[in-house]
């Protein structure tokens, strides 16, 4: 049993935050209905553009990544029988997921007030850089940006050279936990629509999100004058009797944390009494890794992106890997007895346009033709 | 208005063996029920969630801000020695689903005998030749990848500050949580650590995928790099075709120069680059940056503390951190209808 079978999501998320809390509502049995133009394309489709061929923007890997399991449509907004349809769509669906600029939505007609008004049970998730509310509402980032703006930044770094850390741009580690939050948020809002017929508007901060992250840290630092101005500390942490990374042999680092005294002692005992930084210098790292867990000690290889995608029992479901030799993002949980199954790629732009307007709103061939002839269903980008 | 999970009832198990990195998945997906309104029901094993132990501690009474921060809204009952009877007892009222640690075999039997909705929160991935190696959740950071990205090329590879081995599988742990409740008959459903760290840092993957090479931390030779300014330090982050936008902020006429016409040249010659822009950024303020690089829509984000939230007014404006009794606490990172859901601290009953 699908946990969302039955549930229809109108999808404009974009990039990570938005197209993926779309994606996991996807992988839990929602039907997703992923909402492009040829005048305005998920900008994934062009981060990740690999080729210049005719349908590169079919081809990112970025793209491939996010999108998979939903439909995709092309219906342009800025065009007025686009919106209208689009208000159409909404009177069916549960959910509508978006991450535009704020003020975009509004700009369209499509903000929550009219999308209630059209479908009093729908669910809004608008999810933005700081809120739809606030002096700084129409602030851009990128996910590196909250690192330093939320928080965690400040918590990050080396010890020596004590300059703050963001996880940077192969990371964006903001933007990624919000889709784990988000859908959960949309999964609660939507069995509450279900029970009172009322949706709701969840104005999600990804900002907030970022601070959430490090939540204990705001706790101390409001009650300890002592902790207000944090300094870097590597990888040593509070409470942790040591806790670093020691270079191998083979150049391979090892992560090693040693909780107490007992820890310590156990690490004295495996090591003969040398230092672990030279001791490790002195084997392998798989070796230096399979003799401190086999006394018992929380030690682990660092893997790099190489590795994620050779070993496969440590990926579980977190990847998929198609039939094609192509690999797709995963789940971040199982279901027992439930296989993860990819059961579409990431749509073409505008791939599912004209099934789906025929099956969710009824048009014929006329009517598919003339929005064709309008250019509202046009799948070209306009623009580069 | 009313909190979204009101009339909902779930268990917290807390194992008695379980490792302090699993511990904190558990208690953080279950919080987030809470405040969503659930009536969440945290169930400590003899002795006590070790959190309440583990720094920071608050100065004025030594109690656990960590574990303040992660069991708001919800009610604690310690278990007796006979975990077994105890358990038995109150799932025998109504339980709309509960959470679980791996290694504890009472609650994963007493749930199982009573087919209640359930998430298990484990350590390694299922698909992982047993046995499993002990986990911290520095190691988790390492086994997902996540270590490698962060810090210098040459130097030791550096975690994020906090608990973030720990806090991805919390969050998916409560997304996990909500399918239970969506629909009937949902199997169990399983987060392990390791797979929710892997999944968030899927461009690792997908990277070393399309290219056949890993990216990895490259510190100080990266397009974003945070540097000293004023008051503290900025993080400079723009968009791959914002490099015109920041030469016209920075007005320098070396950022002009026929070499930096490319991306790959620029990444190339990213020293010449900061070597313009460090000077620039060290004579003004953070705020000063932020706000003239804001006004051309430029990315760049200032290094703020967590005492700083408190009094951002950002954070203010949208009531992002509460008082809770006495204390300094972020609410749930959602406005629902326009309305924040403000935590309140852990009742503690009497035990069983």
């Amino acid at each position: 049993m699908k946990p969302l079978s039955g549930i229809r999501v109108l999808d404009f998320g974009l990039l990570t935050a938005g197209a993926n809390t779309s994606a996991m509502l996807a992988d839990l049995g929602a039907d997703v209905v992923k909402i492009e133009s040829g005048a305005y394309m998920d900008p994934f489709r062009t981060v990740g553009q690999r080729d210049t061929a005719p349908g590169w923007w079919n081809r990112s890997p970025q793209f491939h990544f996010t999108n998979r399991n939903k439909r995709g449509v092309a219906l342009n907004l800025k065009h007025a029988e686009g919106r209208r349809l689009i208000l159409e769509l909404a009177k069916g669906c549960d959910v509508v997921v978006e991450n535009f600029r704020r003020g975009v939505l509004e700009r369209f007609g499509l903000d929550y007030a009219a999308l209630k008004a059209v479908n009093p049970r729908i669910v809004l998730a608008s999810i933005s850089s700081q809120g739809d509310t606030g002096p700084n509402r129409l602030h851009a980032s990128y996910g590196s940006t909250l690192d330093a703006t939320g928080g965690m930044a400040a918590l990050t770094g080396y010890a020596d050279d004590g300059l703050p850390r963001i996880s940077g741009m192969d990371v964006n580690y903001p933007d990624q936990v919000v889709s784990l939050l988000a859908s959960g948020l949309v999964i609660a809002a939507v069995m509450n629509a279900r029970r009172t017929g009322e949706g709701a508007l969840l104005d999600i901060s990804q900002r907030e999100i970022a601070s959430f992250m490090i939540g204990e840290e705001i706790v101390a630092a409001g009650a300890d004058p002592k902790r207000r101005a944090p300094p870097r500390q590597g990888n040593a942490q509070d409470g942790i009797a040591s806790q670093r990374c020691y270079r191998c042999t083979d150049g391979r680092w090892v992560a090693v944390t040693l909780r107490d005294a007992n820890d310590e002692m156990t690490s004295k005992r495996v090591t003969a009494q040398m230092n672990l930084a030279e001791w490790c210098a002195a084997r392998g790292a798989s070796d230096a890794t399979a003799e401190l867990n086999a006394a018992g000690l929380a030690a682990a290889v660092v893997r790099d992106g190489m590795d994620l995608i050779r070993e496969r029992n440590l990926a579980g479901d977190t990847l998929a890997w198609l039939p094609d030799g192509g690999l797709v993002k995963g789940m971040p949980y199982r279901f027992a007895g439930v296989p993860l199954v990819v059961e579409r790629r990431a749509p073409d732009l505008g791939e599912h346009t004209n099934e789906t307007l025929r099956e969710l709103l009824g048009l014929d061939d006329d009517a598919l033709a003339k929005l064709a002839a309008l250019g509202v269903t046009s799948a070209e980008p306009e623009r580069i | 208005m009313t909190r979204p999970l009101l009339g909902i009832t779930i268990l917290e198990i807390d194992g008695p063996h379980t490792p302090l990195c699993i511990r904190l998945a558990t208690s953080l997906a279950a919080k987030i029920a809470a405040d969503l309104g659930a009536r969440v029901l945290k169930l400590e094993p003899p002795g006590g969630d070790m959190v309440r132990t583990t720094p920071p501690l608050l100065p004025a009474d030594g109690r656990s801000a960590l574990f303040q921060f992660l069991n708001t809204s919800k009610r604690s009952i310690t278990l007796p020695t006979d975990r077994r009877a105890a358990l038995d007892a109150l799932l025998a009222g109504r339980i709309d689903a509960a959470l679980y640690e791996e290694g504890d075999v009472v609650a994963a039997a007493l749930l199982a005998e009573r087919n209640v909705a359930r998430v298990e929160i484990a350590g390694w991935p299922e698909s992982m030749p047993q046995p499993h190696p002990p986990l911290s959740g520095f190691t988790v950071l390492a086994l997902g990848g996540l270590l490698d990205m962060v810090g210098e090329a040459h130097r030791e590879p550096l975690r994020l500050g906090g608990h973030q081995g720990s806090y991805p599988a919390g969050l998916a742990a409560f997304t996990a949580l909500m399918a239970q409740l969506a629909a009937k008959n949902v199997p169990p459903a399983r987060v392990s650590l390791v797979e929710a760290l892997l999944w968030v840092n899927w461009k690792a993957a997908a990277g070393a995928h399309a290219d056949g090479k890993a990216p990895t931390r490259d510190g100080t030779r990266s397009e974003f790099q945070v540097v000293p300014c004023a008051d503290g330090h900025i993080a400079l982050v723009y968009g791959v075709t914002q490099f015109d936008a920041v030469a016209a902020l920075i007005a320098d006429p070396r950022l002009n120069d026929p070499r930096f016409a490319t991306r790959p040249e620029r990444r190339r010659l990213i020293t010449e680059i900061y070597d313009v822009l460090k000077p620039w950024c060290a004579t003004r303020t953070r705020a000063e940056i932020y706000k003239a690089a804001q006004a051309r829509g430029i990315p760049f984000g200032a290094i703020v503390t967590p005492f700083e939230l408190i009094s951002d007014p950002q954070m203010v404006d949208r009531g992002f951190i509460v008082d809770m009794d006495g204390l300094k606490m972020p609410r749930l990172p959602v406005l629902w209808n326009g309305t924040g859901f403000a935590p309140s601290p852990l009742i503690e009953e009497a035990g069983r």
